[in-house]
């Protein structure tokens, strides 16, 4: 009975906290600018399949490039198709892949990095000179290399994208690390006789926690940029499929007199990715945390 | 009187120095290429990587196709056969050096044309020169060609642009050198950056119009465009019609619009499953909407092809409708036993900028008869070496070439460039019949009954013949309104 106290007591101490922190966070323009404009993109992607207002496959000869009007109101694209419809599908695609991707970064970067600080020695001297070795590949190079041999479906994106964004995080958790483990609740765990596992779940997590997450969540506005411009080069996801990249791409040869084809999703592309980043920073101001110099402010 | 001979001789100096600025060549003449065959480009005409937008510059064929694809005169004046059509005899024009300043004459024919059959060479052309057994010397300025059977179309044979004349044993070397009789010599070849190719003063039909033309290499279809709008190049012959207007209210540019017999196609190979069975290819192929693709893709600037790659205006060509038919596509594929469809991958690039649209579209037509096409980008550069005729499905591009050519070329069975590796007796001895029958409407029938066949048979899907939407710098002047292969390079002029 009292255990169950303590639980309720716990979740209801994180709601409270989190409710705190979106409260900082919206306290402030940038911050409140941010959080509307994610949170409109997330209801949009969520709703989107049930408001598209045409089929996002369907091609006609008669409706190629027609301007905005009260049929298509953000016009149609070079093979007829709607692009309102496109566009507000376009912005799922993204969200789904680099959600996913930014959670995979976040974790095998995160415990990876976590688990180096900890343990030190030639361990984490090997690990970090591999990592290093991969930050010196240019991303897109080895992310064009991943999708000429495994192919652009979705299943391989998501994870290529979470291993190349997740290198960054690696260092940002091992230094992060590197400022909790000399502290005194860690010796003392250690005198104890926990386990390292024992000790970065219970003591390290949660003080390099705030920390990870910033940095995640500033990655995910990359790996957005990161996508488009894959799917921009052709190497994203793949026709049909609605996606912004692919739109600007497409269209981007039509500027000139097809400047509705490319609008939309260069708006939508660019508004999700100032969101985020004034999402993420005011996430960090709200956590006590300067992104500039990574330290507690 | 010393006065006015005085005035005399500085006008008649002037009017002469004045007509040799007139005629000497100036200007440079900038256009790209795609670098499709990536580390292989060269510059032997005749092997698989080939420069062409160099090779049509700087060698000449001895017959070439007049502005109508009719046979001409170029380095051979005329020519004549026996009876049978079994020996053609050509004079060859005399007085020609090529730029290494040796003199061409029959050996460098006789040479030129039978590396071409060479099999160690393995050219793509060597299937249709196949009929030639023997080249003979007559005297320096004629030859006598020997066929294995008749053939009343040779001269036409001989217009295939590959079949350029280089000097005699210069085979190892051709491929860096480019050396030539044609109005362009190779100054620096560079195929990943840019190759330069100046004037040939001495060019037999008169100095050429522009002192240099550089081909730079751009292997992405939108960044050529960006290229001419930027100045960059001066000509881009790869426009897709949904981009004209851009250049149509532009007054620093000319349009012209070609009707060609060049063709874009999908391509299944009929060697791997599932498209080893007839039926498969064939449902494929009528659940394609042609028309649709016409005017989604080429807006409405294509002729339709009822998977026949001979040109709209030849002699030979099948005319025949072939409307989408998607309850008999379904109906073969459950013939071939596949009542629940099939899937497959095709791989666009974007060095043919209408390759990714076509995937598109293709893919939304023929999922109605249960047919899923994934699609997968792959890389321009070296596109020729890594998927085509690789891949079990790729996309295609030909330019166009006579009916007998291209049958021959493109789906004999012993072809090298058999691209969807197609083999079927009744085809090959079509084409043999059409090769050997003297009667005109005889030879025509063969033709036909052979493109007949790919209609039934074939594994690639050819939904039109494209008319070109040529763009050139209002610079330009006396290009030719014809095909790449027909344009006679000297008349350009840059100003």
């Amino acid at each position: 009975m009292e255990s169950n106290l303590i639980t309720e007591d716990k979740q209801k101490n994180k709601l409270e906290k989190a409710l705190e922190i979106l409260k900082t966070m919206a306290s402030k323009p940038s911050g409140l600018i941010g959080l509307t404009i994610v949170l409109f993109h997330v209801i949009l992607a969520l709703i989107s399949p049930y408001i598209a207002p045409y089929d996002y496959k369907a091609i006609s000869p008669n409706t190629m490039l027609l301007a905005p009007s009260a049929e298509h109101w953000f016009g149609t694209d070079s093979l007829g198709r709607d692009v309102f419809t496109r566009t507000i599908l376009g912005g799922r695609t993204a969200l789904t892949v680099t959600f996913f991707g930014s959670l995979i970064a976040l974790l095998w970067g995160g415990l990876l990095g976590i688990f180096c600080g900890l343990v030190g020695g030639k361990i984490d001297d090997v690990v970090m000179r591999v990592v290093d070795a991969f930050l010196s590949i240019p991303w897109i190079l080895a992310m064009l290399l991943i999708v000429s041999l495994l192919g652009t479906s979705t299943e391989v994106l998501i994870p290529a994208l979470g291993f190349f964004y997740g290198k960054g995080i690696v260092r940002v958790a091992r230094a992060a690390t590197h400022d909790v483990i000399a502290k005194d609740f860690i010796v003392s765990a250690r005198a104890r006789g926990h386990s390292n596992m024992s000790i970065i779940w219970n003591e390290i997590i949660p003080n390099v926690r705030d920390a990870i997450l910033v940095e995640g969540a500033m990655r995910w506005s990359w790996m957005l940029l990161g996508f488009s411009s894959l799917s921009f080069l052709g190497f994203g996801v793949s026709p049909p499929t609605p996606d912004w990249g692919l739109m600007i791409s497409n269209a981007r040869g039509l500027m000139s007199f097809a400047y509705w084809s490319v609008i939309a999703p260069i708006v939508g592309l660019s508004s999700l990715i100032i969101g985020i980043n004034l999402t993420a920073d005011a996430f960090a101001k709200a956590l006590g945390i300067d992104r500039s110099t990574k330290a507690p402010v | 009187m010393k006065y006015i001979f005085k005035v005399f001789s500085v006008t008649f100096m002037s009017l002469i120095l004045s007509f040799s600025i007139a005629n000497a060549s100036s200007g440079v003449f900038k256009v790209s290429h795609d670098l499709g065959f990536g580390k292989d480009t060269n510059l032997d005409a005749i092997t698989k990587g080939r420069l062409f937008q160099v090779v049509i510059k700087t060698q000449n064929r001895l017959v070439r196709p007049d502005m109508n694809g009719v046979p001409s005169p170029s380095l051979s004046t005329d020519w004549s056969a026996n009876s049978d059509a079994t020996e053609w005899t050509f004079n060859l024009r005399k007085g020609i050096y090529f730029h290494d300043g040796s003199a061409f004459d029959a050996p460098d024919v006789k040479y030129s044309l039978m590396r071409a059959k060479d099999p160690d060479i393995g050219s793509p052309v060597r299937k249709s020169l196949n009929v030639v057994e023997d080249i003979e010397v007559v005297d320096q300025h004629t030859v006598k060609m020997k066929l294995s059977t008749s053939f009343a179309d040779f001269p036409l044979l001989l217009t295939d642009y590959r079949l350029r004349m280089i000097p005699e044993g210069s085979g190892d070397t051709i491929g860096q050198t480019g050396v030539g009789t044609g109005p362009f010599m190779v100054d620096k070849f560079d195929p990943e950056g840019t190759t330069i190719l100046k004037a040939n003063p001495d060019y037999w039909e008169g100095a050429p119009g522009v002192a240099e033309v550089h081909v730079i290499a751009i292997p992405d279809a939108q960044a050529r465009i960006q290229a001419l709008l930027t100045g960059q190049i001066d000509m881009n012959r790869y426009v897709p019609f949904n981009q004209k207007k851009i250049f149509d209210s532009n007054s620093k540019f000319t349009t012209t619009v070609i009707p060609t017999g060049n063709w874009r196609g999908v391509v299944m190979r009929t060697d791997t499953a599932p498209f080893d069975n007839p039926k498969v290819r064939k449902a494929f192929r009528l659940a394609v909407d042609r028309q649709e693709l016409v005017d989604l893709v080429m807006g409405g600037a294509a002729t339709v092809s009822c998977d026949t790659p001979v040109m709209p205006s030849d002699q030979y060509r099948l005319q025949m409708d072939c409307p989408q038919n998607i309850s008999k596509a379904k109906n073969l594929l459950r013939e071939a036993g596949f009542p629940n469809g099939i899937e497959l991958t095709v791989y666009p690039a974007t060095l043919e900028p209408t390759w990714p649209t076509i995937a598109e579209v293709v893919q939304q037509q023929v999922a109605k008869a249960g047919i899923k096409v994934n699609i997968e980008m792959v890389p321009s550069k070296g596109y020729w070496n890594e998927v085509w005729m690789k891949k079990p499905v790729s996309m295609t591009r030909w330019n166009q070439r006579p009916a007998d050519t291209i049958l021959h070329e493109a789906y004999h069975s012993g072809a090298k460039w058999n691209e969807s590796y197609f083999k079927n007796a009744d085809f090959d001895k079509n084409l043999a019949d059409a090769r050997s029958e003297l009667d005109f409407n005889k030879r025509k029938k063969a033709y036909q009954n052979a493109q007949m066949t790919l209609w039934e048979q074939s594994g690639t899907m050819i939904p039109y013949h494209v008319s070109r939407l040529v763009v050139t710098s209002s610079k330009v002047k006396n290009l030719d309104a014809v095909d790449h292969f027909s344009i006679q390079w000297h008349k350009v002029k840059v100003d």
